[in-house]
């Protein structure tokens, strides 16, 4: 219980130094003009205009919202050790690992806050424009934001030992390899070599599935989202997290903070 | 292990800690620390002391749980430093301490009294407490961003001090401030003695030494050199202090010279080495004699060997320990 408090008594403020830093305003700002600009776009075509604009604003609001978690998330522990913060914060009663889940969390937050600012200005534009908002979108964003948590939590691991520079080489790598495995699979299975389908396999299995989080396209087209397309990634979503920040968690119990 | 060693009185144990630095590409072991021992007793003001580089701030990072000792073992009112809940009884103000400057001194101080677990009525009441305590009330809702050298130095130890610990950790926790901002730290130093606490505090100014500890250690080099009483280490110390003559009639130098002074030549000039105490008789009987006197100034050796020579002539009497 006292636990719980001194997490989100350090989210709480993670969040507040989120909000003082307007960094994180103007990002939202652009997404925003992202999504207006698809309104335009789509005001210019006759054909599929609801199509052009759902396209923009989805992948704007996927976009926008990986990078802040990226170029927040690299930084998150490194720079509290860089800064010197951290010295008086573990000198209080708390653990390592409650301050690396109060760090986390508390960007979470911020992150799902956005997330739901920018899909408020989506869902406005869509009204204004008179495209459709099913339950599609509703999973999407959904979705969305639990491929923010997964990838806060891969940065906060990088963070956790290593510099913002090379934290995020790693997570826009694994990013980008996230939304790919599926495919690398795919073609995987085609090759002659026994080795290479092995391998595709094992990446797509031990690397995290991005894709699963995608639900766009049902968006875009209107199309029914079974309840399972929802609840097995978001399973296979929290797995990884905790996965990821078990292993942030044993890292910075050991590590010296000199 | 004497018994004296292990008694309740204590409050801070430290014995035979040793930390390696890997440094470097290639990840070279660097010996930072090596056999340090000393404890801390219940109510005094305890000053850990050595020149730049020592090893001081590493030892005390090893007692805040920051960094973990390659050897050794140190406890903090009886509980191993890698523990976390028995720090609701330690205070730490880190050297040139940094706070998240986008808080204002009042957010700050609420927001580590709630991570000590505080309520938050509690909270706000000790914050409400410590500001007027530290100086601060005026300045309790600006960000810490516009707050002075001095002002982060009291802001600190006010969050040293938020959930009232038994025993607060300061590291130099008067460097780099003014002498205005040197006193104020030093009488409220003086004042958490009054009210109770224990204090360990890292540094390696002498005067501050002089006025504050009861007792210190002496670490040079990553070793301890000497614990004991502020007193006993400050007499074995005693500074020297250099007369520089334009004139000196040669019976006089000579006279110096069989009582021990040292004599050097330094551009026509005669400068003579003499320990403080007998500063007043050498002065009045040169002149006496005729001399003519530039200056009078103490000598500032290096504090290295202020400490060594202090450690020596500490270890010669046999009162070490
Ligand atoms: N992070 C570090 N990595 C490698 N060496 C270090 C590190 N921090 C301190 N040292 C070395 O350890 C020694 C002791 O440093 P420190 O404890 O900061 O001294 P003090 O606080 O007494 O001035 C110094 O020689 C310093 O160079
Ligand atoms: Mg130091």
């Amino acid at each position: 219980m006292r636990s719980v408090v001194r997490i989100m008594t350090l989210a709480l403020n993670t969040v507040r130094e989120a909000v003082r830093n307007r960094i994180l305003y103007t990002l939202v700002f652009f997404a925003i003009l992202l999504i207006g600009t698809g309104v335009l776009l789509s005001t210019l075509s006759y054909v599929e205009r609801e199509r052009i604009l759902e396209d923009v604003g989805l992948a704007a609001i996927r976009l926008f919202g990986a990078a802040i978690a990226i170029f927040v998330g690299i930084g998150l522990i490194h720079n509290e050790v860089d800064r010197r913060t951290i010295y008086t914060i573990l000198s209080k009663p708390l653990s390592r690992t409650e301050f690396l889940l109060g760090k986390y969390f508390g960007l979470l937050a911020t992150l799902w806050l956005q997330l739901i600012i920018m899909s408020g200005a989506f869902a406005v534009c869509s009204l204004l424009t008179n495209a459709p908002l099913t339950s599609a979108h509703a999973a999407a964003f959904v979705l969305i934001g639990m491929e923010l948590a997964l990838l806060v939590s891969l940065a906060t691991l990088f963070s956790a030992f290593t510099t913002p520079m090379l934290a995020s080489l790693f997570t826009v790598g694994l990013y980008l390899i996230g939304h790919l495995t599926r495919n690398l699979q795919d073609l995987g299975q085609r090759s002659e070599v026994a080795a290479v389908r092995e391998l595709t396999i094992i990446l797509h299995r031990v690397l995290p599935d991005l894709e699963s989080f995608n639900l766009t396209t049902h968006a875009v087209h209107s199309l029914a989202v079974a309840a399972s397309d929802v609840w097995f990634p978001l399973i296979y979503g929290v797995g990884y997290c905790v996965l990821v920040l078990c292993l942030a968690s044993v890292i910075v119990e050991r590590r010296d903070f000199r | 292990m004497s018994a004296e060693r292990g008694s309740a009185a204590e409050v801070v144990r430290v014995e035979n800690l040793a930390k390696d630095f890997r440094v470097g590409l290639r990840a070279r072991r660097q010996r930072v620390l090596e056999g340090i021992s000393f404890s801390v007793r219940d109510r005094e003001i305890f000053g850990f002391v050595g020149p730049n580089g020592a090893g001081k701030t590493t030892t005390l990072k090893i007692l805040m749980g920051l960094i973990f000792a390659s050897a050794g073992h140190a406890t903090i009112v009886g509980h191993d430093v890698r523990e976390t809940e028995f720090r609701r009884h330690v205070g730490f103000l880190p050297e040139n301490p940094y706070f998240y400057d986008y808080l204002t001194g009042r957010e700050i101080l609420q927001f580590y009294g709630r991570l000590c677990g505080l309520s938050s009525a509690r909270a706000n009441e000790r914050v409400k407490t410590l500001l007027d305590w530290v100086g601060l009330a005026h300045a309790a809702d600006l960000r810490l961003r516009t707050y002075s050298k001095g002002m982060l130095q009291r802001i600190g130890l006010a969050q040293a001090l938020v959930h009232d610990p038994r025993v607060v950790f300061l590291d130099e926790p008067m460097s780099g401030l003014d002498p205005i901002g040197r006193k104020e730290i030093r009488d409220l130093i003086l004042r958490l003695r009054e009210e109770g606490k224990t204090v360990f505090m890292n540094t390696h100014i002498l005067t501050d030494v002089e006025m504050l500890c009861d007792r210190v250690a002496i670490i040079v080099k990553g070793q301890i050199r000497y614990e004991g009483t502020t007193d006993q280490f400050l007499e074995a110390g005693k500074r020297e202090t250099d007369i520089v003559f334009s004139s000196l009639p040669p019976e006089m130098a000579s006279r110096l010279e069989e009582r021990g002074a040292e004599l050097r030549g330094v551009l026509g000039r005669l400068e003579i080495r003499v320990a403080e105490k007998d500063v007043t008789d050498v002065l009045r009987e040169a002149l006496a004699a005729g001399a003519e006197v530039v200056s009078v100034a103490p000598h500032r050796a290096s504090l290295e060997s202020i400490f060594l020579s202090a450690v020596g002539k500490a270890q010669q009497r046999g009162d070490s320990r």
